[in-house]
């Protein structure tokens, strides 16, 4: 038992090594650890995603304590509970004014990061957002943010999944059918859909648009509408447990066969997407990180298989959003400190002007964050296959497309439509 | 046609459902006057025993076939839990209906955490039982046998209620005490059973429907305070305390949402509240309600 | 008893407005939602202690206001929080002249339930009507200006607790002061009866519908203000403010501070505040215990906090009465 442990521990420090050991750091004997503030759902529709999220973080302040913490300063965590915008932001001044965190990451919902965002900005508290947006609709509302850093945007699985689904499916439908979840990432994952049907000047006609609501789980009836239509082509954004759901009545109701499907989010329930309802062949988005990845880095490897020991199960993207965030500013820290050369602690003003910029690698592949402070991460998509070894559908060995969040993101301070219009896509 | 047979099927399985939520609501309000808030935490409870029970019987091999009977037990296992919360809500009988509507209220935010703390927050599955019972074919129309036998165990329910509310004694000594409590009472009915038993059947039914839909969908801590939403939606439509009205109520709103989702499926909600609205304008009582005093 | 009143009430304000430097940042801040709830609370209380109407709907009437104070500041671009003000109380004017002139018509568990039903209504408009109110991601507030005030030199922090803190006092004062001059009014006394007894105050002469009406409108207005107070720093208004849990929380935090006392709201908005602060930095399982608070008020000391003393003095005489009684207390 020990010997495990004590093997645990070292194989950790050394991974983390390559990490610390890049950068001859100036020691500081500083005995108070830096506190980082974490923002996360615990119940709700996206409590499960909150879960893990933190599961991320564990394994990412694991890794850099074990290396000997932030320039030479352990971590510790102050977590709070992300629920509805007023509370989370009544949570976040908490964690910087009362806790006096030296820096809060977190947050999955948009509409809590569309409050937060300014809120924070406004009060000077360094954050790195994991998920969320702080655009209305498709047009950003902090242009330039001094202290807020924020995840790569929504738009990019829609952006990439519309790619997938004329790369694929190009030639095979007319018909397009449309069920997204009922609030605005729904809305907007399904009008960029149709805004690169156009960009790509394929001829298609919408026969429905279903909007269920998040966690309202009866989908019969959609089924039922769906079914009635009958499109060629099937675009859908739903996620969390509505999405098996969904699966599996319409796979009962014979609405599966002989059509093309297209799931830009689904990974964030690829394990409850059993294979006696998922057919293959189905466009399938993994977003930034996919836990099979014939690519992935020894590092993300070790995050899948300790966070399969801990929980049966496989990680979705949430993990590496909350790890990415962790390691830009870990990243950002060090550089700061660098640059002020071993005299005093770099203060936050400093460390966010280190942070914009910025290159890593985090557990889905490559990254940076830019320097409007909107964070570019990898994508990955590809069309299923059913494997022996799981029971849910993985992405096919040699389906498999990765894109880089430079060409899913509009550039700062660009409109979204008219990117779309006029962008180069490599298909 | 093949579209409107599986548009009516979809439509009728929903209001299945909301029919024994509404029906533990009507119940308990018909005889005790308390609306219960925490009808949509029993439906969930009941969802969730339905997870763990599916999964300890197919995982012990059980035939999946024998699901139906055995989530109708999960779900009636709710049950349990209505002794216990009626003994607390007796406390507030003699008081005034806002501490009842109130302690209902508290039992929504506890039995949210006591489901996060027993089965966390993934939502929950039962693997292996929807699709086993497979589809009929009618026409063109595709159904699965599993919405059909929902469909049939509430009617099945509805039917059994409704004898055993005209037909048995204790049937007529309920509907004597919901009429008149006192007078009951003074004709030496045990009311304080009665109040019991009725509110234990109430929390099974809604127990029952938690556990009846779980295979088809999924189980989530927080459709407890979501099916709340339509219940009362139900129950205004067809008329506090009246059984018919739950029946009603559930089969209009059932049908409303799938109707709306193949027309317009943005009206879905508003179609449904509309109605509200019009039943409240029209017929304050209800569809089968007395007028309110 | 006016006086004493009277003052106590000078006492409180004056405290408040002296509090910030000795609470901190945190918890000053901690305190601005204490206003806005404290002013809806009254509101809420007008139609629940003094009308015998529990309102399980009101939520939307705080999200109506909100909703206006994002209407005003990010879509008109009007910067005035008295602008701000005003238009909530409008707003929340117009949403109840409808849905109160149904709900009036009804007393106990149906006005409940119809308060329900036109909340989540309201609800389900502000979610689905996506060009309109932003759905689900809701509607920016911007940072309003105070009696003209720019304050442009202030961060948020600096302006929530500075100016906005002292603002939001001075306005939640105000308003209590209006509350106490309608609770008091003829009409108040009306409310009062047609709650003890309907058919009584109709011989009187009450025009029982139409007091519970104006009542309503009353207790939207300040619901309004109230949620236009709380949108400012948090800086937006989403679809969840009219969810009927908040609604339940409101009633929650009425029945916390004591509904039957004209003060039990905003200590009730005070201690809900501090109890959910604690409860949530002390466990995941916040809600659990905040049902089991709210069980036990209900319970226990239906008065609430304010009429905990009442509750324990009596508790206490009856105890002195059990131990000065003939038979003696048992031997150790």
């Amino acid at each position: 038992m020990r010997t495990t442990r004590r093997e645990l521990l070292a194989g950790a420090a050394a991974a983390a090594a390559p990490l610390g050991a890049a950068l001859p750091l100036p020691a500081y004997a500083q005995a108070r650890p830096l506190r980082v503030g974490i923002l996360a759902p615990r119940a709700g529709v996206a409590g499960t995603v909150g879960e893990v999220g933190l599961k991320g973080v564990e394994f990412a302040v694991e890794k850099l304590n074990a290396a000997g913490g932030v320039a030479g300063r352990r971590v510790e965590l102050v977590i709070e509970e992300e629920t509805n915008p007023r509370e989370t932001v009544e949570r976040a001044r908490r964690l910087a004014l009362q806790e006096r965190v030296d820096v809060i990451q977190g947050v999955v919902s948009s509409g809590v990061s569309l409050a937060l965002g300014p809120a924070l900005e406004e009060s000077r508290i360094l954050t790195v957002f994991w998920d969320g947006t702080t655009q209305d609709g498709v047009n950003e509302t902090m242009p330039r943010p001094r202290w807020v850093f924020r995840s790569t945007d929504n738009e990019c699985e829609a952006v990439m999944g519309s790619l997938m689904a004329i790369k694929h499916f190009r030639g095979q439908f007319l018909t397009v059918a449309g069920i997204n979840p009922d609030y605005s990432y729904g809305r907007n994952n399904w009008a960029a859909f149709l805004a690169l049907l156009r960009r790509f000047n394929i001829e298609h006609r919408v026969v429905t648009e279903q909007w269920p609501r998040v966690g309202g789980m009866d989908l019969t009836a959609n089924v039922a509408a769906l079914k009635a239509a009958n499109p060629d082509l099937v675009f859908s954004s739903l996620l969390f447990a509505d999405l098996p759901v969904f699966m599996r009545q319409a796979h009962a109701a014979g609405l599966l066969e002989g059509r093309k499907w297209v799931f830009p989010a689904a990974g964030f329930q690829h394990t409850a997407l059993k294979k006696e309802f998922t057919p293959p062949g189905m466009v399938f988005g993994h977003n930034t990180l996919y836990f099979a990845d014939p690519q992935a880095t020894p590092l993300a490897r070790e995050f899948v298989q300790w966070y399969h020991e801990r929980t049966r199960d496989w990680p979705h993207w949430e993990a590496d959003r909350a790890f990415f965030a962790m390691e830009v500013w870990r990243r950002g820290v060090e550089k700061a400190v660098q640059a002020k050369g071993g005299g005093a602690w770099p203060s936050n003003a400093e460390i966010a002007e280190a942070i914009r910029g910025i290159e890593v690698v985090s557990l889905g592949g490559p990254g940076r964050m830019r320097p409007d402070g909107v964070a570019e991460q990898t994508f990955i998509q590809g069309l299923t296959v059913h494997d022996p070894r799981y029971d849910f559908p993985i992405l096919g060995p040699d389906r498999i497309t990765r894109m880089d969040g430079r060409q899913l993101q509009k550039g700062p301070g660009q409109d979204f439509w008219r990117w779309i219009a006029e962008a180069r896509f490599d298909l | 046609m093949a579209a409107l047979i599986e548009v009516l099927a979809a439509g009728l399985f929903h209001a299945a459902v909301l029919f024994l939520v509404a029906a533990g609501l009507q119940l308990v309000f018909g005889v005790q006057r308390i609306l219960n808030l925490a009808c949509g935490s029993f439906y969930a409870l009941g969802a969730y025993l339905g997870v763990t029970a599916g999964g300890l019987a197919l995982g012990a091999g059980l035939s999946p076939l024998l699901a139906l009977p055995l989530l109708v037990l999960a779900g009636a296992a709710v049950a349990a839990l209505g002794p216990p919360v009626e003994r607390l809500l007796r406390l507030v009988y003699d008081r005034d209906e806002s501490f009842q509507l109130l302690l209902t209220f508290a039992l929504v935010l506890m039995f949210q955490d006591l489901i996060r703390m027993g089965w966390g927050s993934q939502p929950q599955q039962v693997e292996g039982v929807y699709l086993a019972y497979g589809q009929v074919q009618l026409g063109a129309a595709r159904i699965p046998v599993w919405n059909l036998l929902v469909l049939a165990a509430a009617i099945a329910i509805a039917g059994g209620l409704g004898l055993f509310l005209q037909r048995t004694d204790f049937g007529r000594i309920l509907r004597a005490t919901a009429e008149n409590r006192r007078m009951a009472a003074s004709l030496g009915v045990d009311t304080g059973r009665v109040y019991a038993a009725v509110f234990t059947l109430g929390t099974a039914l809604g127990g029952i429907g938690g556990a009846l839909v779980v295979p088809a969908a999924a189980a989530v801590p927080e459709k407890a305070v979501e099916l709340v939403v339509e219940a009362f939606a139900v129950v205004v439509i067809g008329g506090l305390g009246s059984m018919p009205g739950a029946l009603a109520g559930a089969a209009i709103v059932g049908l409303l949402r799938a109707g709306a989702l193949l027309v317009w499926p943005e009206l879905e909600l508003l179609a449904v509240y509309a109605v509200v609205v019009a039943v409240l304008l029209l017929r304050p009582a209800g569809l089968f309600g007395r007028p309110a005093a | 008893m006016r006086g004493g009143a009277l003052l106590a009430a000078l006492a409180a304000v004056a405290a408040l407005a002296a509090a910030p430097p000795l609470l901190g940042e945190y918890r000053t801040t901690l305190l601005l939602p204490v206003f806005g709830y404290g002013v809806a609370l009254l509101g809420l209380n007008l139609l629940f202690g003094y009308g015998g109407l529990v309102s399980f709907g009101h939520a939307m009437f705080v999200a109506a206001g909100a909703y206006a104070a994002a209407v005003v500041t990010g879509v008109w671009r009007i910067e005035s929080f008295e602008a701000v003000l005003l238009a909530a109380a409008a707003a929340g004017l117009a949403l109840a002249l409808p849905v109160g002139a149904l709900c009036a018509r009804y007393t106990k568990i149906f006005f409940g339930m119809l308060t329900l039903a036109f909340g989540m209504l309201f609800h389900s408009f502000l979610f689905k009507f996506y060009g309109l109110t932003g759905g689900d991601q809701g509607m920016r507030v911007r940072r309003p200006t105070l009696l003209g005030l720019e304050f442009e030199e202030l961060d948020k922090t600096a302006f929530l607790v500075g100016p906005y803190y002292w603002y939001c006092l001075a306005v939640a004062a105000l308003l209590a002061l209006l509350m106490w001059r309608i609770v008091r009014s003829p009409f108040g006394l009306a409310l009062r009866a047609q709650r003890d007894n309907p058919r009584k105050a109709e011989y009187l002469g009450v025009e029982v519908r139409r007091t519970r009406f104006v009542a309503f409108l009353v207790s939207a207005a300040f619901g309004a203000v109230g949620g236009a107070m709380l949108a400012v720093p948090t800086g937006l208004a989403d679809p969840e403010l009219a969810y009927w849990t908040h609604s339940g929380t409101l009633v929650f935090m009425t029945l916390l501070g004591g509904f039957a006392h004209f003060a039990g709201p905003l200590l009730g908005a005070l201690a809900y505040v501090l109890l959910q602060d604690w409860l949530m930095s002390l466990t995941p399982y916040w809600r659990l215990l905040l049902g089991a608070v709210l069980a036990l008020i209900v319970l226990a000391c239906p008065q609430g906090l304010m009429g905990l003393p009442a509750l324990l003095r009596a508790r206490l005489a009856a105890r002195r009465r059990r131990a000065a009684a003939p038979h003696p207390a048992p031997a150790e």
